[in-house]
């Protein structure tokens, strides 16, 4: 990542709350333009990094870059950032036209621009003829895209949210989602999103930062966290892995279900290691066919339509396997079956 | 159909229960007004009850005392009513103009100072008025200078203050600090927050602070009657020193005026408090 890039660094951020340490030593790097997911469990110390950035909390130690200059001193109606709360935060008292424009009409944008610019933005949220209603009169989602053309309106330097989309139900959120994603490319505004939902995560972020007490555990693309995670809590929390004891290293190799498994030439003999798996990554066979595989008993079978999951024992572990259901011919509670995994698809860390 | 939790349909005798209450609460609470407004339409000399003959002289009388010229009794109703109007517009304007900010303060600052806070001003409520009074009284003797009117400005002010801080402290507990933030994130200076987007939404209850702030003061006795002097009184003042040799129907129509202006006042309050509305 070349520093000319780098539109807000995170350098070194620590946030003390007396005695509880919030956040310690944050360090990211956040490419102009790009959209940056801060993913972990409530309490990580994500909102309060977003609180940070936008100004609302002042850091510890540590410094805030913008575009190489540090805006720890500037107060926050001067950062020109837009922010999206988790309440959204609407005016209730101000149409929706005068809730867009209340940022251009305190930065002396003369009334006809602010006109053109709102009905521009109502357009791209797809709402062209709500200007004149009271906030009140809005549905959950029509709040939802004003306060992102409120947030937009400024045309912020950066464009933060708060969970803007937990408050909403299933199918409207998953349609926001996409909804947003196309937003922000088509404004080319670099954005920070605050959130716990994994899904959500991996459907918007360029790169996505993975936080738990106040740590980054991994900062990469989603693919990358989801395929190769860091350590047992990225991989646990990103979804259904399975988190296998495979022993220690010897040699090199770590033992999985039955098998030798090289692993990081990095981990010496004898560090106790874990593997990660996915459930869609293990395949099950007819014992016959083991091969050298570890045998299980299933314990549990559940279709859930396209796949069935099945839990599997196995050297006393407890696996979830989620395969196409035109494999699960034969299959029932009780069955001995042989277990095998793709080496490709596992990672194996420090436990 | 909603299921009442009381059965309260088909003459349930939980319904005889609180229609008789609801009378009981009524006139008791009404009586005096209903009783006052009778006698004031009376057409006798004095204030015998039920009247014999109904009249409006009593009324010309009221309009007469604020329309002679020269009649030294009736300059000092007129005086004593300007007197009365000056001090509740003086103690609605002071008491809106300390509680704003304190309620905003207390709002966003720390719990505990909050309760310590209200429980500091609700004590002219539970301190007895006439010793309230006395306070009050030896206070403004002691100072060497004559204060004029603020000397029942002042001690209105502290009664009025519990009111005011209260409503002004319900609305600022219906506005979250989000939506400040979100005015600053958009670019207004935290001041320029509070008065965008703070003081529109504090708005109703502002407006029925002051206007309990201003029936407070403008009705208020006990304590006046420590501070009155020669040359600032108030109407109620005036009122009571015109009764206490003898009831005088006249009076009494003074004082239905000041019933309906009071009404119209609360039903304003109340419109207010439900239905959010909002004058300006």
């Amino acid at each position: 990542m070349s520093t000319q890039n780098t539109h807000l660094h995170i350098d070194g951020v620590s946030k003390n709350f007396g005695d509880v340490k919030a956040l310690s030593n944050i360090d990211l790097k956040i490419e102009r333009g790009s959209f940056v997911c801060l993913l972990g469990p409530s309490g990580c110390g994500k909102t309060t990094l977003l609180r940070i950035i936008a100004g609302f909390e002042s850091a510890s130690s540590g410094r805030l870059l913008l575009d190489g200059s540090d805006i720890a001193q500037v107060p926050p109606h001067k950062r020109g950032f837009g922010m999206v709360f988790q309440s959204l935060a609407l005016f209730p008292h101000m149409s929706v036209a005068r809730n867009i424009a209340y940022g251009l009409k305190l930065r002396g944008v003369s009334g006809k621009e602010q006109r053109d610019r709102v009905e521009e933005l109502l357009n791209v949220i797809q709402l062209p003829s709500i200007a004149d209603r009271p906030v009140s009169a809005l549905s959950g989602g029509q709040r939802q895209r004003v306060a992102i053309a409120r947030a937009l309106a400024i045309q912020p330097k950066l464009f933060l949210l708060d969970e803007p989309l937990s408050a909403l139900d299933a199918k409207l959120r998953d349609n926001m989602q996409i909804e947003l994603r196309q937003l922000q490319q088509k404004f080319g505004v670099t954005t920070i999103l605050v959130t716990h939902d994994q899904h959500e995560a991996m459907m918007l972020a360029d790169e996505l930062v993975v936080l738990k007490d106040g740590a980054v555990r991994q900062s990469a693309a989603p693919s990358v966290v989801y395929q190769q995670p860091a350590d047992s809590f990225v991989a646990d929390f990103l979804g259904a892995a399975n988190l296998i004891n495979v022993g220690s290293v010897q040699g090199g190799q770590v033992q999985l279900l039955g098998k030798l498994t090289a692993v990081d030439t990095a981990h010496a003999d004898n560090t106790m290691m874990q593997a990660a798996v996915r459930a869609e990554h293990i395949s099950l066979a007819p014992v016959a066919q083991a091969g050298g595989a570890a045998v299980g008993t299933i314990e549990f079978m559940r279709d859930l339509g396209p796949s069935t999951e099945i839990v599997v024992a196995v050297d006393g572990e407890s696996l979830r396997v989620r395969s196409p259901n035109v494999d699960c011919q034969g299959l029932s509670i009780g069955t001995q079956v042989a277990v095998s995994v793709d080496p490709s698809q596992v990672s194996v860390f420090k436990a | 159909m909603r299921v009442g939790l009381l059965p309260n349909e088909g003459g349930g005798s939980y319904r005889f229960v609180i229609i008789a209450l609801a009378i009981v609460g009524i006139l008791i609470s009404s009586l005096p007004v209903i009783v006052v407004t009778i006698m004031s339409f009376s057409a006798a000399d004095n204030t015998g009850f039920p009247p014999e003959a109904l009249s409006l002289r009593w009324y010309w009388d009221v309009i007469a005392l604020f329309t002679a010229d020269d009649a030294s009794s009736a300059q000092s109703v007129v005086d004593s009513t300007l007197t009365s109007l000056l001090v509740a517009v003086i103690v609605m304007g002071i008491s809106t103009f300390v509680c704003i900010p304190l309620a905003y303060a207390l709002a966003r600052g720390d719990r505990r100072i909050r309760g310590g806070m209200e429980l500091l001003f609700t004590l002219p409520l539970v301190f007895p008025l006439v010793i309230l009074g006395i306070a009050f009284l030896l206070i403004a003797e002691s100072l060497r200078v004559d204060i004029g009117i603020w000397r029942i400005v002042i001690p209105h002010v502290a009664l009025v203050l519990p009111f005011v801080l209260r409503n002004c402290l319900g609305a600022m507990n219906g506005i979250s600090v989000e939506i400040e933030e979100a005015a600053v994130s958009l670019g207004a200076s935290p001041l320029r927050a509070i008065w965008d987007v703070v003081i529109p939404l504090m708005k109703a209850g502002i407006l029925a602070g002051l206007i309990f702030a201003l029936i407070i003061s403008f009705n208020e006795f006990t304590i006046t009657f420590f501070m009155y002097t020669i040359d600032v009184s108030t109407l109620p003042i005036w009122m009571y020193s015109r009764t206490v040799s003898s009831l005088d129907p006249s009076t009494l129509a003074l004082s239905v005026f000041i019933i309906v202006a009071d009404v119209v006042l609360i039903v304003l309050v109340d419109k207010l408090i439900a239905g959010r509305a909002s004058l300006f």
